[in-house]
């Protein structure tokens, strides 16, 4: 019934049809050629992309375009800097109370173990290049001591139990100063290699 | 070989081209042309096509018992396939929860217009699948994913009357710049193509509502120029131009490449000439011709398809944790 109503060759040779498809075929087939060759070179241009951009290749997954040396010092600052200030808080509550009130005293203590856990976890997760990462981790496990101190101190059944540990945690204290201090001079300092 | 003439219509061709309702096809109206007489026999018209039904239509349209209830297989199919359609949304909950203006000033319109695109490419490929596999049971979802980028544009739109830094107040803020403006009149012709998506308004309108349906057609040209004019044609060199050049593929990153490398397919599988080619290898038996050809065509719609998911994947994980990225 169809062949009467469009008696066509028997076997259709070039349609217009098969033209177009065949070039639009053709052109994907290039352009999916020409896609692979350019992504062969992705990892070269990645490098040369982030060096041009004054960047450190492995400071870039932090989900930002690239992150270059004052960016992340900035970075580091902005994390270290709430969490200071909370510790600073605390202690100073700690300190004020650690004479007449044992409950006050022992949840100023529970706040400081929180925030410095807290530090250490967003410390661990930050983006530490390769040649920092090793003093960082000195940071944070000397962070952790503190905190493992400080929890310590917390559980104390008395004041002057509590006040017994207050000479131990000021040198855990200042281990965790001397390493921030490391950490610092080298994330202000130039990235190895730039 | 009789010539087939399943395709040689361009009036139906283009028929399937706009949301159908997800009832069966034997609820559609007849096209309207279809009721007239011409040269071709009642052989050649729509009905043959429909009642014609894949293996695989036939195999979806099996039901199967669910908690005392009897569901067919392509209900849950269909839920499955569009699932994803309402993720750009879901991507800005978050930030509309908590009204962070923040993260709606810096990336709404990178997670919602993004989900928009895709939703309308989803919605555009389910013609150019009908044709290449000759099955139907998907059919319902264009419908859906039409209902979707909809609901993701005027989302954008409004979001980013209230929340962008554009001068000119509100209406500054949507179509203040040109590229701006073209995405105001996709919204604006979305608004009307989505109100009358329904069986109640496709009754009222007649032979009219499928005319007023391929108005989905502008707002995909109206995406190019909203695209072009966004990013233009050029892309990222060093730290100039549009595609983000940090992970070394800015071409794959131009959103406009994105577009064309999609449509392309889209398109070239609506074109009457190819669609009665595409009829014709069926009706031989070559469909293996069909495959090869259209191969390339696909592929090169699936890397400009990844890319936009890329995009939107990431940039939708950015908006969702509040931490927006502005690349």
């Amino acid at each position: 019934m169809t062949s009467e109503a469009y008696p066509g060759p028997a076997r259709p040779g070039v349609t217009t049809g098969g033209v177009m498809i065949m070039a639009i075929s053709c052109l994907s087939t290039l352009l999916l050629i020409a896609a692979f060759a350019y992504a062969a070179g992705v990892g070269q241009r990645h490098t040369a992309a982030l060096a041009a951009a004054d960047c450190e290749p492995n400071l870039s997954p932090s989900g930002q375009q690239c992150t270059t040396q004052p960016m992340m010092a900035a970075e580091y600052l902005a994390l270290l800097a709430p969490a200071s200030q909370q510790l600073t808080t605390d202690a100073a509550a700690y300190a004020a109370n650690e004479g007449d009130h044992l409950a006050v005293a022992e949840a100023a203590l529970t706040a400081e173990v929180a925030a410095d856990r807290a530090l250490g976890r967003s410390l661990a997760a930050f983006p530490f290049p390769a040649g920092i990462a090793p003093i960082a981790k000195g940071l944070i496990q000397a962070n952790l001591a503190r905190a493992a101190l400080t929890a310590e101190q917390a559980r104390a059944s008395s004041l002057s139990r509590m006040q017994s540990f207050d000479r131990r945690v000021e040198l855990a204290d200042a281990a965790v100063q001397t390493e921030m201090t490391l950490v610092r001079t080298a994330v202000d300092a130039p990235l190895p290699g730039a | 070989m009789p010539r087939n003439t399943v395709g040689a219509q361009p009036d139906q061709s283009w028929a399937q081209d706009y949301y159908q309702p997800a009832s069966p096809a034997g609820t559609w109206p007849a096209p309207p042309r279809a009721a007239k007489p011409t040269a071709k026999t009642a052989a050649d018209h729509q009905p043959q096509r429909r009642t014609a039904k894949s293996r695989v239509d036939e195999w979806m349209d099996v039901d199967f018992k669910f908690g005392g209830s009897r569901i067919k297989r392509k209900a849950i199919a269909l839920v499955l396939l569009g699932l994803p359609a309402p993720v750009p949304l879901f991507f800005m909950l978050p930030a509309l929860l908590t009204l962070n203006s923040n993260t709606f000033a810096v990336s709404v319109d990178d997670t919602l217009g993004t989900g928009a695109e895709v939703c309308l490419f989803l919605c555009l490929l389910v013609t150019p699948m009908v044709t290449l596999t000759g099955q139907h049971w998907f059919v319902p979802l264009r419908r859906w994913y039409g209902i979707m980028m909809a609901a993701t544009s005027i989302g954008d739109a409004v979001a980013a009357s209230i929340t962008d830094t554009f001068a000119g107040g509100v209406f500054g803020r949507v179509a203040g710049h040109v590229f701006e403006l073209m995405g105001f009149f996709m919204v604006m012709l979305v608004i009307p193509i989505v109100c009358t998506s329904n069986p109640w308004a496709q009754r009222k309108l007649g032979k009219y509502w499928k005319r007023f349906q391929r108005l989905t057609y502008v707002i995909w040209g109206l995406l190019a120029c909203h695209l072009m004019l966004l990013e233009g044609f050029g892309f990222e060199s060093g730290n100039n131009g549009s595609g983000f050049a940090g992970d070394g593929d800015a071409i794959f990153h131009q959103r406009f490449y994105q577009y064309s490398a999609c449509s392309l397919f889209l398109l070239t599988l609506r074109l009457p000439p190819i669609k009665r080619w595409i009829a014709d290898r069926q009706k031989e038996g070559r469909m293996w011709l069909v495959w090869v050809t259209v191969a390339p065509i696909f592929a090169l719609f699936l890397l400009g398809f990844v890319f936009i998911l890329n995009e939107q994947i990431f940039k939708g994980i950015d908006s969702f944790t509040n931490n927006p990225s502005n690349e």
